[in-house]
């Protein structure tokens, strides 16, 4: 089989997708070379694009540079956490600060600030009805305070004393009736 | 711990992604761009390594898309600057004017077809042609049965042979 003919039956098999990466290496070594058939010149391009790009490699730098931009990444990584943290952190300050102020100021002032009078209730209804039954139980014992006094009087009222006699007492009698009360009791017989 | 996995997994991939990057934007500094951002991001999600089932799947399909994504953001540029740094990539400087003129021309030839393809056409395409794998690996290496590996690419050479010898008639 002469070689464009051998070639023509390889381009065969290769548009059907049937050729084995050995047999699409030598239509390429063919293509690529000097003595090309006329009636297959229009595939030189693609097997000529085929040589080419398969020698195209990377720059020698690119591992250089891919460390380099893999270094700034980090960098920008560490950079981005920290600033997510940041307002975070300052709020955590701040309240750590308020809370120390606080702290000391009530230390300082918390003995002599006490509180006497505090709002104990938040409904003005139900404090007004606790206030009005307190002042009822208040006056219910004042009552009943006035009203045992004047049972008092009423009962000394009807006791017969002379309160003439009483008022004219003095206090040397009551010293002398002291005196006749601490005599042995033999002699009060 | 994490930086052998990386070291071992991802960084020796390198190359192949950096040829199908820069099979899709036609620039070298853009296909070294678009790798690094690639091996960043991967690098930054090492939490995330463990439910990545297939790796080198993975970075083909990150690399696919971001070059895409960069292709359309190319596209928005200025046409001019474009074109020229395209060509740049594709003069050899070992060859003479001549030649590399003629080689630059087949080349552009080449890339119209490619543009044609389909995104899955367009993988297993520079997978099979470029970095020479079996189906059995690109089938692997892009989540794919082997069976639409075959069609993919089946498909993928008759375009390309339809599209060549219109172009040259």
């Amino acid at each position: 089989m002469k070689p464009t003919e051998e070639i023509n039956a390889l381009l065969v098999k290769y548009w059907k997708g049937e050729t084995s990466l050995e047999e699409e290496d030598s239509l390429t070594k063919y293509f690529t070379g000097r003595d090309v058939a006329d009636e297959l010149k229009p595939y030189t391009a693609l097997f000529q694009y085929r040589e080419n790009l398969r020698c195209a490699t990377l720059s020698d730098d690119f591992d250089r540079k891919l460390k380099k931009a893999i270094q700034q990444k980090k960098r920008e990584n560490d950079y981005i956490t920290i600033r997510i943290f940041v307002p975070a952190l300052r709020i955590a300050a701040s309240v750590a600060v308020a809370l120390a102020l606080s702290f000391g100021v009530y230390m300082m002032i918390g003995k002599s600030d006490k509180t006497y009078f505090a709002e104990t209730y938040s409904d003005p209804n139900a404090a007004m009805e606790h206030a009005a039954f307190a002042l009822d139980k208040l006056s219910e014992a004042l009552q009943k305070g006035e009203e045992a006094s004047i049972e008092s009087i009423q009962e000394l009222n009807k006791v017969d004393l002379d309160w003439e006699m009483l008022d004219s007492i003095t206090e040397s009698d009551i010293n002398y009736q002291k005196s006749t009360d601490s005599l042995p009791l033999e002699n009060n017989l | 711990m994490n930086s052998d996995i990386f070291n071992q997994s991802v960084l020796p991939l390198k190359d192949k992604l950096y040829r199908l990057a820069l099979s899709i934007v036609r620039n070298r500094t853009e296909a070294e761009d678009i790798v690094q951002d690639v091996f960043l991001k991967i690098w930054s999600k090492q939490d995330e390594w463990e439910l990545i089932d297939n790796m080198e799947a993975y970075c083909y399909r990150s690399i696919k898309n971001l070059s895409f994504d960069r292709l359309e953001s190319m596209a928005a540029r200025s046409a001019e600057k474009y074109n020229a740094e395209t060509e740049n990539m594709m003069f050899v400087d070992t060859k003479n004017p001549h030649s590399a003129f003629v080689e630059k021309e087949q080349i552009d030839i080449i890339y119209k077809c490619i543009e044609k393809l389909s995104e899955n056409q367009k993988m297993v395409f520079q997978l099979r042609e470029i970095e020479g794998m079996s189906y059995k690996d690109i089938a692997q290496s892009l989540n794919m049965s082997e069976e639409l590996v075959k069609i993919s690419l089946y498909r993928a050479r008759k375009k390309i042979k339809e599209l060549l010898e219109e172009l040259n008639k």
